[in-house]
This record gives C-alpha cells, structure tokens and sequence, in this order.
C-alpha cells in the first residue's frame, strides 16, 4: 500500500510541472521591469534636444501625469508607434520624449554630430507624427541606466509627483494602451 | 521533384513506424507470435526510408537548390561542401530530422542485435521504439517539414550558415549529443518493455546494461565536445555558462550516470529496482525536456532555436504522453516489484545509493535552477535570473561527500564490508592526498583559497582510492601481473571513468582559481606580460577566406626572451549575413593554455586584445573524453560477447 | 643637455613599446571585484550574457558605471545593490533569499536527508526480519523434532 503511493509521487510531480511548462509558452521571458517602480523620477539635468542651452530637471516634470517615451531614429519599432502615440497626444496624454542614443560612445565623442541628429529627428517627426512636448537628449544615457533601461522603446507611466507606476518594455499600441496602460490612467484621473 | 520524395520517404518511414508501434505491442499484449515477429524487418524498414530522407535532404544542400526553404535559410553557394552537410542540422527542422535518423537507426540496430532476446519482450522494445519514432515522425511531417518549398520565387543565393556555426565542433557535436539522447530512449523502452510484462529480472538489467553505457559514452562525448567548442569558439576562453541549453544536457546525463550505477547494483545483486527502472525512465524524460526546453521559446538561451508556440505545444503533449504516460504505469506497476536483498549499512550497496542521491540531488539543482525564474514570474513575483554563482555554489558543495566516496566506493565489498581495515587504508590515502596536493599547489601558486585546495585535494584523493584499488585486486591472489591480466575490462573501464572524474575536476579547480587574463590596448611592435609569457603584438594583416574577409593580429608568445609560437587573432566578416566573429589563437599545451582573442581597431593603429593565461584547462575535455571511452569500453567486455551457442534463451 | 634629451628620449621609447591595460586599478583587489561583478552581473537586452561578454550597448554602459564604482571603492555588495535598484532582481545572476526562492537551497538539502533516511530505514527493516528469521528457525527445528518424535511414536 505504501510502496503504491509513493510511486505515484513522480507522476503527480510531472503533471505540476506540466502546467508550469504549458503556461510558459504563451509568455514572453524577456520581458523585463524597471527596479524603479513605486519610487521616484531619479534625478536628473539634461539638456532639451533641441536646445542645449534649455536644461530640464526632475523637478521641472513634476505636477502633471505623464509618459516618459524612451526612443531614438535608428529604432525602427520606435517610428512605428510614433502614430499610435500622436494619437494619444491629440487625446490629451501628456507625452515626454527621452532621446536615447545608442550609438553614441563616450571614448569616440568627438565624431558625434548634434546638428545631423537634430535634423534627423525633426524629419522623422515631421513625417511619422510628434507626441511630444518635448525631446530631453540623454547622450550618455545616464538617466536611462538610472531608470533601468536597456534598450528603446520603452515608455514609463508617472504620476504628478514624479512617482514612477509603469513600465512598459516594447512599443506602444491600441492593445497595449488598453490592457496596461488605460486602467492606470483611469484611476489616475479620479 | 526530389524534395517531395524526401518526404514522401518520411510518410512511408511512418506508416511503417506506426506499424511498428502496434503489431509487436498487440502481439505481446495477446500472445501472437506473429505479429510480434514482423517487429525487427519493420524497424529495419523504417530506418531505411529515414536514412533516404535524410540523403535526399543533404543532396539538395549539396546542390544548392534554393527552392528548399530550408536550404536558402541554412546554406549557401560559398560554403565549402563540409558545412554544407553540416548545415542539414544546423536548422531546427534539420535536427529534428538527424535525431529522427538517430532514432531509427538506433532501433533498427536494437532490432538486430536482439535475436536472443524472448519475444514478448523483444517485441514490446521495438513497439516502445517505434512509439518514439512515430512521435517524432509526425511532428516532422506535420510542423516542422525540411523539405518545404519556396516556389515560385526563390533565391539565387541562400542566407549562409550562421557563422557561429561554420566550425569542426558543429561537425561533430550535434550527431555526438543526439546518438546519446536517442541511445537512452532504448534503456527507456527496455525499462517499459519490462513493466508492461511485470518481469524485472535479471534479464532486463543485464541487456539494458550495454545500450545505457554506449548512449551515455556518446552523451558524455557530445558534451565534452560542445564545452571545448564553446571555449574555442565562442572568444571569451569560457567552458561552461550553466545556460539552460547546457543544462538540458547535463541533466539526462548525470541521471545516466545515477542509472548506469544503479543498473550495476540491480544486475549484480537484484537490488534496486523498482529506482532502476524510475532512472530508466527519468533519464529519457530529460531528453525530452531538454528538447522541449530548447524549442520551445519559454527560456532565453543564444542556443535556443527560433521557436513557434504550435511547435512547442506538440513538444509538450508528445512529452506529456510520453512521460506521463510511463510514469502512470510505473506508478501502477511498482507495487510488484519485489526486491529480496540483504545487505549492511558499510556495502557497496549503499555506497552506490549514496552515490544515487547525490547525482540525483545534482540534477534536481540544475533543475530548479533553470525552471525557476520560468516558474517565479508566472506566480506573478517577477523575474529573477539563475546562474554562474548558483549553481557554482551548490555544485562546489555537493562535490565534496561526492568525491569523497568516490575515492573509497570501488574498494567497498557487496553486502558488507568490515570496516576497520578500511579505516586504516583511508587513513593512509588522506595524508597521502593532502601531502601531494601541498606539494603541487604551494610551491607554484602565491595565494591557495581553502576551496582550491579541498577540491584539488579531492581529486588526488580519488585517483589514489583508485590506484589502491587495482593495487589491492590485482595483488588478492599470487602475483601481480597475473591479477592485472585477470580484472576484465569492465574494471578497467572502471577505473578509466573514475581517473577522468578526477580530472575534470582538477581542472575545472585550478583553472576556475588560477586563470588569468589582461585586455590591452596595443599598437605594432608594444609587448605585454602575462604570467610568464611575453606577447609582442606584430600587427594586423587583412584576410580573405572562402566566405569571409576581415583581420589576422599577429601575435609573437616569448618566454625568458625565446620564442615560443606565433598565434594568429582572426577578426572575420563573413560576405552574406555581414556577421563579426571573432576567432581565438590557441596556443595548447598539457599544462596550460594561452588564449588571444582580437578585439576593435582603436585610434593611432593601436588595437584592443586580450590574452589568457589558463592552466589545466585541457585536463577537463581529456577527463570527458577518458569517461566516455569507460562506457565503450564496457561493451567490450567479455561477458557481452555473443555467445556462440544458441538458443541459450528462448 | 644631449644627456637629457637622450633620457627623456629613452624614457619615451621605453614607454610606446609597452602595452596599455583597458582598465587600471588601485589594487588588485578591486581589480577582482570588478572581474567577478562583470561575471556575476546580467546583461539586460541579451540573450542569457553576463557583461563581461556582451557586446550589447547596455552592458557597455553597465561595465563602465561598474568600472567607477569600484574605483570609488564601492563593495560587490554595494555595487550588486546599485544595479538591482535600477534593473530588478533579473540583472543579478544570483537570485535573491525570498519564501519563493528558498527552495533553491532548501529542497536539495531534503532529498539528500530523505535519501539517506530511506537507506536506513531499509537497513533496519532488512536486519529485523533477520533476527525474526532466526527465531522462527528455531521454533520451525522444534517443530519439526516434534512431528517426528510423532512420526516415529505413532
């Protein structure tokens, strides 16, 4: 009788198991958050994009619920959701755009053009659609190691205090917006 | 034309494989002779219609014919024809249809050496087989087909090999890992051929015994093969990551190894084996794990291969029947199993089981940790990452009762063993194992971490524990030449695998302690020390290969002003896919290896490098490649020779 | 004056022809501390590196805050903690002590206790049914003595 149920030990483990391994395949192991939720915007100065002589603080972001669009012109999923954002925009949704270079290395700074990327992306804009208010230019991505960021688009939802709610790793759109992004907001504004 | 017999040569492989599944395991089920005797020309059949298929497949590659899919995905016209075989498995689709080869090779041959096998269970191996070829067979054929099209348009070039794979290991690797994982698919079937027919005796364990050792002699090859492979090719000097890809290997390994032990056990002393046939049984179920693992897409690996969540869900029902299905008749079947055995506390017996435990404590570590983050962030908790320092960890603690017993296992006597004699022998090969690892280590080494030390110590100590061995065995009755000449060569094989456990794990030690490495930056003509060795960086010369262009550093290794070679740091560019590779310069040696890898061109001509300094690093693939050389080995041995008279069993 | 020119020539000479080291430090155990947390650290965009090996820009950018901060004369530890911070639990390739995790260390442990439980548990019950054996034996000889001493009686 004992000898029964203990064999039966190493089928009902492989069934447990099973239905991990079942979940496993509609989810996506890459898929990565921020240290940062729940904790505040780090802070920062960092130049406009468009204006070095313009210098944008944490503390200058803060009073209004916004989104942090992580992205640059070389990303291509980032130019696709560059419509779905506008969109958002034209609804109302405060979008802030944090330019990550990933080209840019410190030990070859020399050879980086400022005036070609800002006529870059002012083309790019100007053709996909701006969601944004404006652009913070973060060439030695130090915001972006600050925010736990690894690549581009990411996009981080924040609060009037500069209290940091979401983080979203991949590009934004209709089903994204609702399923992660929508709840939040909604409660946000009651 | 040709591509569509390929698979038409797969659905007749099938048909009969299916065949195969039902006849012999009906015919058992109500005693028809017949029907049980059409198994061995069915699994001959079938494997000749695979190995067709398979030919077609790699004559297309040869030809260069880019209406296959899968040729314009995996081949090009610049690769030399070696690659280009090579290249029929270098694809998800291709390597299904090698293991497929495998498979069917493996059980036709089972069917032809089995002859003095009784029927019933004969016929029960094959069916189990032809099971397993048929789920195999069908995911081919329904998902996963190498032979489909890209007609009417398709490319006058195909998309190269990845360059990664462009080596020797590729050559070899795959084929080597998949006869070990598809040779344990015959120990699984021998283990439910068994339960179904209620008989574990010592039949089954006795031919069991020979197809568990030859798998896991390739098994143990294949991975042998692929640590070297990384180390050469991947430009980091490093041997082993812990990737899940990795550890989907090593897992059925270490439960063959628990297995082939436990197998020993049941054959000689009828003990066991209800937990013989559970190994049996969980040895293959890894394999298929590990396939499931890898295809899949539910883990991050640079191994994994492109994956499909329809391709994943057929893996995982093909291992949820399999499996599932196995253990539910082990779990039904085990209650009468009845093991009559006595035996102390201090008997090989127990020292076998102890071993048992800790191989399969091993597994379930490298289990955890590639299952868990999986686990933890569908319980919603987030996601973590296991790796290096983990399972380093557990595995640098575990190993320490392991080698212990393994130096004094062999010694140990079936059913008791008195022990104060034993004590004293012990006693002796401690002082003697610290004495010798002082004397190696302290004089060459400034600083010696106690781990390093423990874990050298180990190995010493299990190389002495079993020179002891065949100095006590040989020398048992009269003299000592007769008594080397008398241990068969499964002892020897013995002895074999235990000296290159040994090794592995000196060298793992040492070189994990005493590597050491510098990137520099270097212009032509500059010289930089490392260890004993000085490097005088000559240049950089262009090159141009069949498929590839890029740079050669040149390199001049000198010790005490003399030189010693020229390594040659090759930085290519292959011409489709426009992917960087970096190729290593190795300077080899017994004792240690010298390691240049090339990095980016800087500014004033100057150019980034880093060199290596590895001792011992070699002693792990040779300890790999003498541990497999054990499995073979035991094959040979006397008492699996035919017999020549026959009708021995019926 | 040619002496000094000659020198200082010398000097420089014997400067070019040495190679520069990528990265400099104070000593060498901060050198190892940095060796062991490029190893030890996750790259976050790539598929299962650590930033040692990486090429990826992210694992530059982490390999070169690790670099300063070790400089600085930040422990593993702390530098372990700065990254987890900002990354998650996922950039360390050891996993953190939670309920959740415990089993990592916990269950292995276990099986071994289990396993060798099991062994003497046999062990016990094998010699029991020894000792019963022999008691039986001799009840069974006497028995046997009896039916004979009948046999030979009747």
């Amino acid at each position: 009788m004992n000898k029964k149920l203990l064999g039966f030990i190493p089928f009902l483990i492989f069934i447990f198991l099973c239905v991990f391994l079942y979940q496993g395949l509609f989810g996506n192991p890459r898929e990565l958050q921020t240290g940062r939720i729940g904790q505040a915007m780090p802070s920062f100065v960092l130049p406009d994009l468009m204006d070095e002589s313009k210098q944008w603080r944490d503390s200058d972001l803060k009073g209004q619920v916004y989104l942090l669009n992580v992205w640059g012109t070389w990303c291509p999923t980032c130019i696709a959701e560059l419509g779905y954002l506008t969109e958002l925009r034209e609804q109302g949704v405060r979008i802030i755009g944090l330019y990550y270079e990933q080209a840019y290395d410190p030990d070859f700074g020399d050879q980086f053009d400022i005036n070609a990327l800002r006529n870059e992306v002012q083309t790019m804009l100007e053709r996909a659609g701006n969601p944004y208010q404006f652009n913070i230019l973060d060439l030695d991505r130090t915001l972006a190691l600050d925010l736990g960021v690894s690549g581009a688009p990411e996009t981080f939802l924040v609060d009037a205090n500069g209290k940091i709610l979401l983080h979203h790793t991949g590009d934004i759109n209709p089903r994204v917006w609702r399923a992660k992004f929508a709840p939040v907001m909604q409660e946000l504004s009651q | 034309m040709i591509p569509e017999i390929g698979y038409f040569s797969l659905v007749l492989a099938m048909g009969l494989s299916l065949l195969l599944c039902i006849f012999p395991l009906w015919g058992a089920y109500t005693g028809n002779l017949r029907l049980m005797r059409a198994a061995p020309s069915l699994a001959v059949g079938q494997c000749l219609f695979v190995l067709f298929s398979f030919a077609i497949l790699i004559y297309v590659t040869l030809t260069d014919d880019f209406t296959v899919a899968y040729v314009a995905h995996h081949s090009s016209t610049t690769l030399p024809w070696y690659y280009k075989v090579t290249s029929t498995w270098g694809g998800h689709e291709g390597a299904i249809l090698l293991w497929l080869v495998m498979q069917s090779s493996w059980t036709a041959l089972v069917a032809l050496m089995s002859n003095s096998l009784p029927w019933v269970l004969r016929a029960r191996v094959l069916g189990v087989l032809g099971f397993l070829g048929v789920g195999f067979m069908l995911y081919t054929l329904w998902m996963s087909s190498p032979f489909e099209r890209l007609l009417p348009y398709y490319p006058v070039e195909g998309r190269d090999l990845n360059p990664l794979l462009q080596d020797p290991g590729m050559i070899i690797h795959p084929p080597l890992l998949y006869m070990g994982y598809v040779g344990l698919s015959v120990s699984f079937a021998f283990a439910i051929a068994a339960l179904l027919t209620g008989k574990l005796d010592n039949t089954w364990a006795k031919w069991s015994r020979p197809w568990t050792m030859v798998a896991w002699g390739f098994l143990t090859l294949g991975i042998t093969i692929g640590s070297w492979w990384a180390y050469a090719e991947l430009g980091w000097g490093g041997w082993w990551f812990w990737d899940p890809v990795e550890n989907a290997s090593l897992m059925p390994w270490l439960v063959a190894t628990a297995l082939l032990h436990s197998l020993a056990v049941t054959e000689k002393r009828g003990v066991f084996k209800s937990w013989t046939v559970l190994l049996a049984i969980t040895a293959f179920s890894l394999c298929l794990l590990g396939t499931f693992i890898v295809r899949s897409g539910i883990i991050v690996s640079v191994h994994a291969f492109a994956t499909d969540p329809d391709r994943g869900l057929y893996i995982l029902s093909f291992l949820g029947v399999v499996v599932g299905g196995s253990l539910a008749l082990y779990a039904m079947r085990v209650s009468e199993v009845y093991s009559e055995g006595r035996y102390k506390f201090a008997s090989r017996e127990v020292t076998l089981w102890a071993n048992n435990i800790f191989l399969v404590v091993a597994t379930l570590i490298v289990l955890l940790g590639t299952l868990l983050p999986m686990i933890h962030k569908e319980l919603g908790l987030g996601t973590i990452s296991i790796g290096v320092p983990f399972f380093n960890q557990m595995f640098s603690i575990l190993i320490v009762p392991f080698a212990i017993l393994l130096g004094i296992a062999p010694m140990m006597r079936w059913k008791q063993n008195k022990l104060s004699p034993a004590v004293k022998k012990w006693g002796v090969m401690l002082v003697l194992a610290l004495a010798l690892t002082t004397l190696w280590l302290l004089p060459n080494y400034e600083y010696v971490a106690p781990m390093t030390f423990v874990a050298t110590a180990l190995a010493v100590w299990i190389t002495l524990g079993t020179l002891l061995d065949i100095y006590d065995k040989a020398s048992a009755q009269g003299s000592m030449v007769e008594g080397l000449k008398r241990l068969g060569l499964s002892y020897w094989a013995m002895v074999l695998g235990h000296i290159g456990i040994a090794f592995v794990i000196a060298s793992v030690t040492l070189t994990s302690a005493y590597s050491v490495e510098r990137s520099v930056s270097m212009k032509p003509g500059e010289t930089a020390n490392l260890n004993e060795y000085t490097y005088r960086f000559e240049g950089v010369k262009e090159i141009r290969g069949p498929n590839y262009s890029g740079h050669a550093g040149v390199v001049t290794v000198l010790k005490e002003d003399k030189t010693v070679t020229s390594l040659y740091a090759e930085k290519r560019m292959y011409d489709i896919g426009m992917q960087f590779m970096t190729e290593a310069a190795i300077d080899d040696g017994f004792f240690r290896d010298l390691y240049l890898a090339l990095g980016e061109q800087l500014s004033g001509g100057a150019w980034s490098l880093r060199i290596y300094h590895k001792p011992y690093v070699r002693w792990m693939w040779l300890g790999g490649i003498l541990i497999s050389l054990a499995g073979f080995m035991v094959v040979a041995d006397k008492r699996y020779r035919r017999r020549k008279l026959k009708g021995e069993m019926a | 004056m040619r002496v000094l020119v000659f020198a200082l020539l010398a000097l420089l000479s014997f400067a070019s022809h040495s190679a520069e080291d990528k990265y400099e430090f104070a000593n060498a155990e901060r050198a190892a501390t940095f060796k062991a947390l490029t190893h030890e650290l996750r790259c976050p965009k790539c598929q299962n590196q650590n930033i040692a090996d990486s090429d990826a820009i992210v694992a530059k950018d982490l390999r070169d805050k690790v670099l300063v901060l070790v400089n600085e004369g930040k422990s593993k530890q702390e530098v372990i903690d700065y990254m987890i911070d900002r990354y998650g639990y996922f950039v360390h390739y050891q996993p953190p002590v939670t309920p959740a995790t415990i089993i990592l260390w916990v269950l292995p442990v276990l099986i071994v206790i289990i396993g060798f439980g099991f062994i003497v548990f046999r062990q016990k019950k094998a010699s029991k049914k020894q000792q019963w054996n022999a008691q039986e034996e001799e009840k069974l000889a006497q028995l046997i003595k009896q039916y004979q001493r009948q046999e030979h009686n009747s």
